[in-house]
C-alpha cells in the first residue's frame, strides 16, 4: 500500500464523516490559532522593539575611547577633556611645555614607546575603517562656539554629524526642514529645545543664518583669518600668546526633536547645534579653548575624545567590538543589552506559547476522542480490510494519516484564524493608541517560520493523538471485528 | 502439485471465562487442487472456525495447517495478512462490502493492500466486475445494488489478487432461492473454468449435495462424515 493510496483513503474517510471531521478540525484550528496568535504577539512585540532600537542606531554602533571610561583620569578629565589628555599614556611621553612651539623641535608622542596604540586620531579612524563589517567610523566631536542671531548671542556646544546619520535615530523624522543636503555646505541643524530659545515659532528659523565664532591662535597659519581678540584673555596676551576670533556663517536647514532615552551611540549626536562633520572637524582642529590647547604643537594631529564605529549589521557588533578591544582601545556598545532583551523575548514567547498550548491540549484530546469514535464506528470495516489482506501496519498507517490530515487542515485553518484575530485586535488597539497620541505598529507578526512551524506542530500533535487509537485499530481481532455491527 | 489444503489433527480451543471451548478437536482433512468442498454442520459445529483458520484470520491451538504447502501455524501476523491478501479469497454471508465505496473501489481495495498500482487496479476491477456479470455497474455503491449483485461484487473482490483457494462462508445465506442459484452457478463456473479450489460452509445439505464434489459434515468440532457427490 503506497503513501499516496493511504493519504487518498484517509481524506476519503474524513470526507465520509463530514460533521465530525469539521468539528474536530474546528477544535484543532482554535487550539492552533491561540498558539500561533500568542507566539505572533510575542514576535510582533519583539520586532517592534528591535526595529525601534535598530533604527535608533544604538545597536549597530560602538563607542571607542582611548582608555577604559572609568580609568581615564589626569588633568584632562574624563570624556569631556580634549583627547590629548586621555591619549597620553605616560607623563614622560608628554612634550615639554614650550613658549615657542616649533614643528621640528618637539618629539611627538607617537615616537615614544607605547605599549598599546591608544591615540584616537585620523590614523586610528583609518585603521578601524579597515576592519571587516565596519560601515563607517567618525569622530564624536563636541566643540564650543559662540552663536549669534541678530541681537542674541550665546555660547553653546555643537556636535559634528556625519551624512550617514541621516537614516538614524532622531534624524529620520525632522520636526522642520531637512537633513544636510551635503557635508560641504555652510549649514546647521538645531534641536527643538534650542530653537525655542532662539525664536518663539521654531519653524520660522529654517533658512535663517547663524553666525558662529570661535578663537584660534594668532600664530596658527592654517586657521582662517579673523579679527584679533583684544580683551577677554589678557593673561595670555601678556604671555605673548595671541588669539584671533574667527567667524563663520551657517544656515539652519532643519530642526530636530531631541530623542529621549539613553544618549549613547548614534543618539548622542543630537545637541543644541549640529554641524556637518567635516566643518566641525575643521573648527575642532584649529580652535583654541584653553591654555593647554594654545600651547600644543601645531604639527601634531589632534586626537578625538571618542570615535563612533558603525557596523553593517547588529549581528556583527559583538565581533567588531572584540576586535577593537584587541587593538588596545576601549570599546563599548549596547549590543549586550539587545542580546539580553532578545533572551527575555524568547522567554516571553515560551510563556505565551504555553498559554496558547492550553487550547491546543484540549483540541488534542478532541482528536483522540474523534479517532476512537471513528474506529468504533468502523470496526466492521477494519475487520473487512484485514480479511481481504490489510496488514496491521496498513491499518495503523491509514488511521495515523487520518489523524495527521485533521492536524494539517486544522493547522492551516488555525493559522488563518489566528492571523485574522491578530489583525482585528491590532486594528482595535491601534485606534486606541492613535487616540492616546502614540505611534501605531504591528503588535502581531506572523513570519513564514511561524506559519510553517504552527502547521507542522499541528500535524505532529494530531499524529501523536492518533497513535493510541491507530494502534487499537491495528490490533483489532478480525473475527471479532467482522461480527461487530 | 501439492494439495490445496492439508490439515492434520487441527485443534482450536477458546477460553470463555473459566471454561475452555473446544471449537475444533483434532480435525484432519486433505483437499486436492480444483476440488469443490461443501462444509456442512449445525451452528457451533466448528465449520466456521475451521474456515477462519484456513483463511488465516485466526491461529490454531495445535496441529498443522498447510495451504499449497505453506504452513499457517508458524506464520507471523504480517505473513498471515499476506496469506489473506494473495493466497485466499473470502466470501461472506453478509457480503461485507465497504458501504462508502463504489463496487469497483471495493474490488480495488484488496489490490491496494497487495500493492497493485492504481491504473492497473481500476482496469482489473472493471474486468473482474464484467466477468461476474456486473459490467458497467462499477460506480454504484452497495446500497444501490441488490443482494445478489452485492455478492457478485464480493466474489469479484475475492478474485482480485488471483488466489487459488476461494473460501465461502454461507454465500447464499442472505439471498432468495433464485439469486442463490445464480451465485452458486457462478462459484461452480469459477471452479470448473478457472480451476479455483472452493471450500464452502453451509448448513443446507441439499445445496452442498448439488454443487460440491465432496460434502464434509462436522459436529462438535470433529468431522463425522465425508460424502462424495
Amino acid at each position: 500500500m503506497t503513501w499516496a493510496d493511504t493519504v487518498r483513503l484517509a481524506f476519503r474517510n474524513l470526507g465520509q464523516a463530514r460533521v465530525r471531521t469539521a468539528l474536530t478540525v474546528g477544535g484543532v484550528s482554535i487550539g492552533i490559532a491561540s498558539l500561533s496568535g500568542m507566539v505572533s504577539l510575542g514576535v510582533g512585540l519583539q520586532d517592534q522593539l528591535v526595529d525601534r532600537f535598530t533604527k535608533s542606531g544604538m545597536f549597530d554602533s560602538i563607542t571607542v575611547t582611548a582608555m577604559p571610561l572609568g580609568r581615564a583620569g589626569g588633568p584632562g578629565g574624563r570624556l569631556g577633556g580634549r583627547g590629548r589628555a586621555a591619549a597620553t599614556p605616560t607623563p614622560s611621553a608628554t612634550p615639554a611645555p614650550s613658549a615657542t612651539p616649533t614643528p621640528s623641535a618637539t618629539p611627538t608622542p607617537s615616537a615614544t614607546p607605547s605599549p598599546v596604540p591608544v591615540k584616537l586620531d585620523d590614523e586610528a579612524i583609518k585603521k578601524l575603517s579597515e576592519l571587516p563589517s565596519v560601515k563607517a567610523v567618525y569622530p564624536m566631536l563636541r566643540i564650543g562656539v559662540q552663536v549669534k542671531l541678530g541681537d542674541y548671542t550665546e555660547f553653546t556646544t555643537a556636535s559634528g554629524v556625519p551624512m550617514a546619520a541621516k537614516e538614524e535615530g532622531a534624524f529620520q523624522s525632522m520636526a522642520h526642514g531637512a537633513f544636510f543636503a551635503s557635508d560641504t555646505e555652510d549649514a546647521c541643524m538645531v534641536s527643538m529645545d534650542y530653537a525655542k530659545r532662539l525664536a518663539d515659532d521654531a519653524g520660522t528659523l529654517v533658512g535663517k543664518t547663524l553666525a558662529l565664532s570661535y578663537a584660534v591662535s594668532a600664530k596658527d597659519a592654517s586657521a582662517p583669518a579673523g579679527a584679533p581678540v583684544a580683551p577677554g584673555l589678557p593673561a595670555l596676551g601678556a604671555a605673548g600668546l595671541q588669539l584671533r576670533r574667527v567667524e563663520t556663517p551657517c544656515t539652519i536647514v532643519g530642526i530636530v526633536e531631541r530623542e529621549t532615552g539613553p544618549a549613547l551611540g548614534g543618539a548622542s549626536m543630537v545637541t543644541g547645534l549640529m554641524l556637518p562633520l567635516p566643518k566641525a572637524r575643521a573648527i575642532y582642529n584649529v580652535q583654541v579653548t584653553n591654555a593647554q590647547s594654545l600651547l600644543r604643537d601645531q604639527a601634531e594631529a589632534r586626537t578625538y575624545p571618542s570615535l563612533s564605529v558603525k557596523v553593517d549589521s547588529t549581528r556583527h557588533t559583538q565581533d567588531v567590538e572584540d576586535k577593537i578591544k584587541a587593538m588596545g582601545y576601549s570599546a563599548f556598545s549596547l549590543n549586550d543589552l539587545l542580546q539580553g532583551a532578545k533572551r527575555a523575548f524568547i522567554l516571553l514567547d515560551v510563556v505565551l506559547g504555553l498559554i496558547g498550548s492550553i487550547a491546543l491540549a484540549v483540541s488534542l484530546l478532541m482528536v483522540v476522542n474523534t479517532m476512537i469514535m471513528s474506529i468504533l464506528e468502523r470496526t466492521r470495516e477494519i475487520g473487512v480490510m484485514k480479511a481481504i489482506g490489510g496488514s496491521d501496519a496498513a491499518i495503523r498507517k491509514i488511521f495515523l494519516i487520518e489523524a495527521s490530515a485533521i492536524g494539517f487542515i486544522g493547522g492551516v485553518a488555525g493559522v488563518a484564524l489566528g492571523w485574522v484575530l491578530g489583525r482585528v485586535i491590532n486594528f482595535g488597539v491601534n485606534i486606541y493608541i492613535e487616540r492616546q497620541g502614540g505611534t501605531t505598529g504591528n503588535l502581531f507578526s506572523t513570519p513564514l517560520w511561524l506559519v510553517a512551524g504552527a502547521i507542522g506542530f499541528s500535524i505532529l500533535v494530531s499524529l501523536a493523538a492518533g497513535i493510541f487509537p491507530a494502534r487499537r485499530a491495528a490490533r483489532l481481532d478480525p473475527i471479532h471485528a467482522l461480527r461487530h455491527d | 502439485m501439492p494439495p490445496a489444503l492439508d490439515i492434520t489433527h487441527l485443534t482450536k480451543h477458546y477460553r470463555m471465562g473459566h471454561t475452555v471451548v473446544r471449537a475444533l478437536d483434532g480435525v484432519s482433512l486433505t483437499v486436492p487442487p480444483g476440488e469443490f468442498v461443501g462444509l456442512l454442520g449445525t451452528s457451533g459445529s466448528g465449520k466456521s472456525t475451521l474456515l477462519n483458520l484456513i483463511a488465516g484470520l485466526d491461529s490454531p491451538t495445535e496441529g498443522t495447517l498447510r495451504v499449497f504447502d505453506r504452513d499457517l501455524a508458524g506464520m507471523s501476523r504480517q505473513e498471515l495478512s499476506e496469506h489473506r491478501s494473495r493466497s485466499v479469497g473470502i466470501i461472506f454471508q453478509s457480503f461485507n462490502l465497504i458501504s462508502t465505496m463504489t463496487a469497483s473501489e471495493n474490488v480495488a481495495l484488496s489490490m491496494m493492500f497487495a500493492g497493485v498500482p492504481r491504473a492497473e487496479r481500476e482496469q482489473r476491477a472493471a474486468a473482474l466486475l464484467e466477468s461476474v456479470g456486473l459490467g458497467g455497474r462499477g460506480h454504484h455503491r452497495p446500497k444501490e445494488l441488490s443482494g445478489g449483485e452485492q455478492q457478485r461484487v464480493a466474489i469479484a473482490r475475492a478474485l482480485a489478487n488471483e488466489p487459488e483457494l476461494l473460501l465461502a462462508d454461507e454465500p447464499t445465506g442472505n439471498l432468495d432461492s433464485k439469486t442463490s442459484g445464480e451465485i452458486m452457478s457462478l462459484l461452480r463456473r469459477l471452479n470448473e473454468e478457472r480451476r479455483k479450489t472452493v471450500i464452502m460452509v453451509t448448513h443446507d445439505p441439499a445445496l452442498a449435495a448439488r454443487y460440491a464434489h465432496r460434502t464434509v459434515t462436522m459436529l462438535d468440532g470433529t468431522i463425522v462424515s465425508e460424502v462424495i457427490s
